[in-house]
């Protein structure tokens, strides 16, 4: 029987960064989750830019009416539809139903928003390391048109609807086509001198009276 | 009465001298409020010189209406066009003019807080049916840190708001004899 007495232990102690609790510290933790965070909003806005280049709708289904319409809450979604006769603006409780003969001027504007609004975008003021400061970077364009109608008596109310870039346009030529009025002509794009060439569509925005 | 008590004495004497001389002081730089004529027009914002974006435009007519209406000094308030308008007694049109604006950038604001500010200047006017002015003032309605471009408008409202508030005060109503 062969007995040895070797001094050399065949137990090798653990290493303490490999075998030990996966456990990371507290700031790495923090630094992932900044990093992922980042990460997440670079893909969304990505994405959502190639997609409003890849299918321009014909005409918006939601908007969201900013302010003006007298039975719509402030920044309420609601559904929009244009009649031969009317624009319809169907909100959570109520609906606002204007006569296109009675608007006065349609305009189209652009503007901006920040990609995580609301209450969730109040509460990232107070994510760690300024990481509130870092997603205001990430704004989502924005088109606007403004309404003005008059109301049975003749005084003159402005509404103002948000949505998505591109159909500001879109809904403004079939305000006009059912009968509204507007100070400035909307641009065909099929007129050759008018647009110039390789004419950029955001470029159409922005209109201001003279 | 020891020296101590003498001193606290003299002090609050001191205090309540100083409290009450800033109250007079405050008081003579209000100016004297009138009583409210009984209707106000509000009338649409004119931007004949400062290209003024249609939206913003818009967003201060409606604002002011319902910041107006909020004070409660004005028994009627009508709207620019309103054909009920010309039969009210004792009206008053506010006339504003937009003579400055500056479109900051909210994206500047909210990461740096110190830069991209956006303000409206305006000057109302409130005149009433012989055509006399009764308030003229410039008006600047500006967001700096917090919120979007558009809260200039509303910044804006409150202040035509309370510079009527601080002129005009809701008449007394009428005793019975």
């Amino acid at each position: 029987m062969l007995t040895t007495n070797c001094p050399i232990s065949l137990y090798t102690p653990p290493i303490p960064w490999r075998h030990g609790p996966r456990r990371l510290r507290p700031a790495m933790a923090g630094r992932l989750a900044c990093l992922a965070i980042a990460g997440a909003f670079c893909l969304t806005t990505c994405s959502a830019a190639l997609g409003q280049d890849a299918n321009k709708p014909a005409a918006p289904n939601h908007v969201r009416s900013v302010l003006g319409f007298e039975d719509l809450k402030n920044n309420e979604n609601c559904a929009v539809e244009v009649t031969a006769s009317a624009i319809r603006l169907k909100g959570e409780k109520s609906t606002v139903e204007i006569a296109t003969s009675s608007i006065n001027d349609v305009l189209t504007g652009d503007d901006s928003a920040r990609m995580v609004g609301g209450f969730l975008g109040t509460l990232t003021m107070f994510a760690p390391y300024s990481s509130g400061r870092f997603l205001s970077l990430f704004r989502k364009k924005l088109d606007t048109l403004t309404i003005e109608y008059r109301d049975a008596q003749g005084g003159i109310h402005g509404g103002i609807l948000s949505m998505k870039p591109g159909f500001a346009a879109t809904l403004k030529k079939q305000l006009v086509d059912a009968g509204a009025h507007t100070s400035i002509p909307i641009e065909d794009p099929a007129k050759p001198a008018a647009a110039p060439s390789g004419g950029a569509p955001s470029s159409k925005n922005s209109e201001k009276k003279s | 009465m020891t020296t101590g008590k003498f001193i606290r004495a003299l002090f609050s004497l001191l205090l309540i001298a100083g409290v009450g001389a800033g109250a007079v002081v405050r008081a003579q730089d209000k100016p004297v409020r009138q009583p409210a004529p009984h209707a106000i027009q509000i009338l649409k914002i004119e931007s004949s010189e400062i290209k003024l974006p249609p939206a913003f435009q818009m967003a201060i007519y409606e604002r002011a209406l319902e910041e107006v209406k909020k004070t409660g000094i004005f028994a009627e308030i009508y709207r620019d066009g309103d054909t009920r308008a010309t039969s009210a007694a004792d009206r008053v049109v506010l006339h504003t003019d937009v003579r400055g604006f500056t479109k900051g950038s909210a994206r500047a604001r909210q990461v740096t807080t110190v830069a991209g500010k956006t303000s409206i200047k305006v000057h109302m006017q409130l005149i009433n049916q012989d055509g006399k002015v009764l308030l003229e003032k410039d008006i600047e309605g500006k967001v700096r840190f917090l919120g979007e471009n558009m809260r200039a408008t509303f910044d804006l409202a409150k202040k035509i708001a309370h510079t009527l508030k601080d002129n005009f005060q809701k008449p007394a109503p009428a005793t019975k004899s």
